[in-house]
């Protein structure tokens, strides 16, 4: 055995292994979020071709259309395509610190969108683009990625010129879980997809972009709070506030009147509704990078706040982020999640919970009375977050200066249920449902009647037999 | 919110009265037939259904296929007690139960398994118990599942609709047909996504739809039947329906079933006829000399689909029993 002072120490490699990019890193995304970064890049790219993305909408004309099939996966866009300026970061594992700088507006951060898509999908893909003079083409072949020294790309000028600046991913030799997904699952995924986008990609798509998959136009699936113009109707939670380089913009409310207490008991056992969209989306520069969240990265369960239950199937909140820097927003590497160490985040946290707890004991104190609270929330509009920013103009909002987050809110007045006069008692109990059915088909004729009016009319007519 | 489209329908009409779930019952059994041959046998097979009071295709099955064992799965205890009265052998097991428990305690193991999912209203428990049951179904076994299929209950309520489907809506879903067979190809279409959720590319194995049909009786209805099969074996069970006229083998519409109701002595006086490949329709009508509905024109779309299905035609005749 050797003994250990007569070994020649070295100095140890730390240089990174070709298949931790091709194959390790693209495990920890999903093949839908891994297509949401190339449509990512589309959108920087108009931020980079544009002055900025202010006005109604600014998107306008911008395309990107997503192709699958067995074989092969293409994504086109005519968003600028990317600028030899930035070939280094473009197709470089990683952001370098002497990475020109970007347009500002834009999410891209960390440098591994594109290639980790790219990766996850197939060994074989070709890169073409188009921004003002430079035309060029990069191709990855699959000898490329197996050979472990070779850290170069080839690229070469292209041939024929596209009508608009833009760029074409064409990626061919799909690994076969990929493959399998855009053929033998073809519904199922481009049904998830385009309801993905639709919902991430909703308020740029509001706002002009278009996105098609597989031919057909992606439509978007805003999240719309009640927004009662009356005075005593229902108004969501807004907070507004500017910190350190970035914009925020919160506001929670009602999507739709709150659930009887038999309705979320039902919804317990037997599901009617196959998608929930309660819960919080959080919009970094336009992109929803959380939607529908309902756990406690948003706050449910915290503070106060009860944790998600079908009881609140109305309650929806939208946090929008923006800024120039994209550093500072509080997202993660996929673009898919929130950063939760950012402290800016956590501090608005706290107003997400504030407003949700209005809407939670709003539905708390109403479940009794979920019909006769209909109107309150029925009574307003469904107005889209861009919408209700242009009503913000009719509100008088109060100004949050020496608190944790200084902003400026509106915290609605909601109705309360006039309170029951003390000579009346709930009466609440079970019982099994075959004999609730049988009573229900002996009263009502009806073996599905409400067990509620099955309870109630028992009880009075036990109550005319007992006055007699 | 809780509307009463999905909720039951009043008590079904009695078979006579319903030639076209009559058809569809019979087209499920030459379903089977083509499939469950050799080397299959039938007697490696369960059949599990929602027989109703009087266990109509439970006998049927039990006619075609004595060796197939039955088993009823039934939610009210009343029509169970009924059911046992109607048992057309001692092959039938009944079980209280609702499908949804049935399917969740349910084993195949290792046993192939027809089962006929035959629901009376549209509700997205429904998709959720074809999932369940896909994933948990031996490899060659068959799945039929039944749909209401009432495309006025949405009509203009798309909001409605889409809160409920949501997971299953396919990516086209924007304005709610008002067609029937419109409407019973979205739901095909959802049917579909629901099986590719359930057994993904990746789980090597699929949903191979083999018939799907919609027709009014008491409501509009879409059904759907398909094998379960490891992707190794699609084309081989592809194979066994692709000479039968009546098969779809790639999600295309659902075909309709609208037969006619025709008298014996017609019946007899059209047999000589059939089959007929082509313009059945109108070769009939010409034989025939007379309407059987309104116009020509609808006399001979009816007249269509006698040719097309007269071989499961019902004949219903007045019998004495001793």
């Amino acid at each position: 055995m050797t003994k250990k002072n007569e070994l020649e120490y070295e100095d140890v490699s730390t240089r990174p292994v070709k298949s931790f990019f091709a194959t390790m890193l693209t495990r920890d995304i999903k093949l839908e979020d891994a297509i949401l970064d190339l449509l990512d890049n589309c959108i920087d790219g108009i931020a980079r071709s544009k002055k900025g993305l202010g006005g109604k909408r600014p998107y306008e004309g911008y395309w990107a259309e997503i192709e699958f099939k067995r074989d092969s996966f293409t994504i086109s866009d005519n968003c600028g395509g990317i600028p030899w300026k930035l070939h280094g970061y473009a197709f470089r594992m990683g952001k370098a610190h002497d990475r020109p700088s970007d347009t500002k507006g834009t999410v891209g951060t960390y440098g591994i969108g594109m290639k980790r898509a790219v990766f996850k999908m197939g060994k074989n893909c070709l890169i073409s683009t188009q921004n003002r003079d430079s035309r060029y083409e990069v191709h990855i072949k699959p000898e490329w990625i197996e050979e472990e020294e070779e850290w170069m790309l080839p690229v070469k000028a292209s041939k024929k010129g596209k009508d608009e600046d833009g760029t074409t991913i064409y990626i061919r030799d799909l690994y076969p879980g990929v493959s399998s997904r855009f053929d033998d699952d073809a519904a199922a995924f481009k049904a998830d997809l385009d309801k993905l986008i639709a919902t991430h990609y909703a308020f740029i798509i509001n706002k002009g972009f278009q996105v098609k998959i597989n031919g057909t136009a992606v439509k978007p699936r805003p999240t719309r709070l009640a927004f009662s113009k009356s005075a005593k109707g229902i108004k969501p939670y807004i907070f507004e506030a500017s910190i350190d380089g970035v914009d925020i913009f919160l506001t929670v409310g009602f999507t739709r009147p709150i659930p009887s207490q038999e309705e979320a008991s039902d919804e317990q056992t037997e599901t009617k509704y196959s998608t929930q969209n309660a819960g919080w989306t959080v919009l970094c520069n336009d992109r929803a990078v959380l939607f529908a969240d309902k756990t406690e990265l948003t706050g449910w369960g915290e503070a106060g706040v009860p944790q998600y239950h079908t009881q609140f199937i109305a309650i929806s909140g939208v946090v929008e982020f923006r800024a120039a820097d994209a550093s500072k927003l509080p997202t993660t590497t996929t673009k898919r999640g929130i950063d939760t160490s950012s402290k800016l985040y956590l501090r608005v946290k706290n107003k997400m919970r504030e407003g949700m707890k209005r809407f939670t004991d709003y539905t708390n104190r109403w479940k009794s009375y979920a019909e006769e609270s209909k109107k309150y929330i029925e009574d307003g509009t469904p107005l889209s977050l861009e919408e209700i920013k242009s009503e913000t103009r009719n509100i008088s909002f109060n100004k949050t200066k020496h608190t944790l987050l200084p902003g400026k809110q509106y915290s609605p007045d909601l109705p309360v249920p006039k309170k029951e006069e003390p000579n009346l008692r709930r009466i609440s109990f079970t019982k099994e449902r075959k004999h609730i059915e049988r009573v229900a088909e002996y009263l009502f004729d009806d073996r599905d009647a409400k067990p509620s009016d099955v309870g109630e009319k028992c009880f009075d007519l036990i109550l005319k037999e007992a006055k007699k | 919110m809780n509307s009463d489209r999905s909720k039951k329908m009043s008590a079904p009409p009695p078979y006579h009265l319903r030639p076209n779930k009559t058809v569809d019952r019979l087209v499920f059994l030459d379903a089977i037939r083509r499939y469950v041959r050799l080397p299959r046998k039938q007697e490696q097979y369960t059949y599990y259904t929602m027989g109703g009071p009087y266990l109509q295709d439970v006998r049927d099955m039990h006619d075609s296929f004595p060796e197939i064992k039955i088993v009823s799965i039934e939610e009210k205890e009343k029509i169970c007690k009924r059911q046992k009265f109607h048992l057309p052998c001692n092959r039938v097991k009944i079980e209280n139960s609702k499908m949804k428990e049935y399917i969740d305690l349910y084993a195949a193991n290792d046993k192939k398994s027809i089962f006929w999912l035959d629901y009376t209203d549209l509700k997205y428990s429904n998709f959720e118990d074809f999932m369940a049951l896909l994933v948990k179904v031996r490899s060659e076994s068959i799945v039929k599942i039944t749909l209401q299929a009432v495309a006025r209950y949405y009509s203009g309520k798309e909001e409605e609709f889409r809160s409920q489907f949501d997971a299953i809506l396919p990516s086209n879903y924007g304005v709610h047909p008002r067609d029937q067979v419109e409407y019973a190809a979205l739901l095909q279409d959802m049917l579909r996504i629901s099986a590719e959720k359930a057994l993904s590319g990746a789980t090597g194995f699929a949903f191979q739809p083999v018939v799907s049909l919609c027709y009014t009786d008491s409501a509009d209805i879409l059904t759907l039947t398909g094998v379960v099969c490891e992707k190794s074996k699609l084309a081989e069970t592809r194979d066994c329906f692709k000479k039968w006229q009546l098969s779809n083998l790639d999600w295309r519409a659902p075909k309709k079933i609208n037969v006619p109701f025709l008298s014996v002595k017609e019946r007899l006086h059209l047999q000589k006829l059939l089959p007929c490949k082509k313009n059945g329709g109108k070769k009939l009508l010409r034989s025939l000399g007379h309407c059987i509905d309104e116009t020509e024109r609808a006399s001979r779309i009816q007249l269509d689909q006698y040719a097309e299905f007269y071989k499961f035609y019902p004949h219903f005749i007045r019998a004495n029993p001793q």
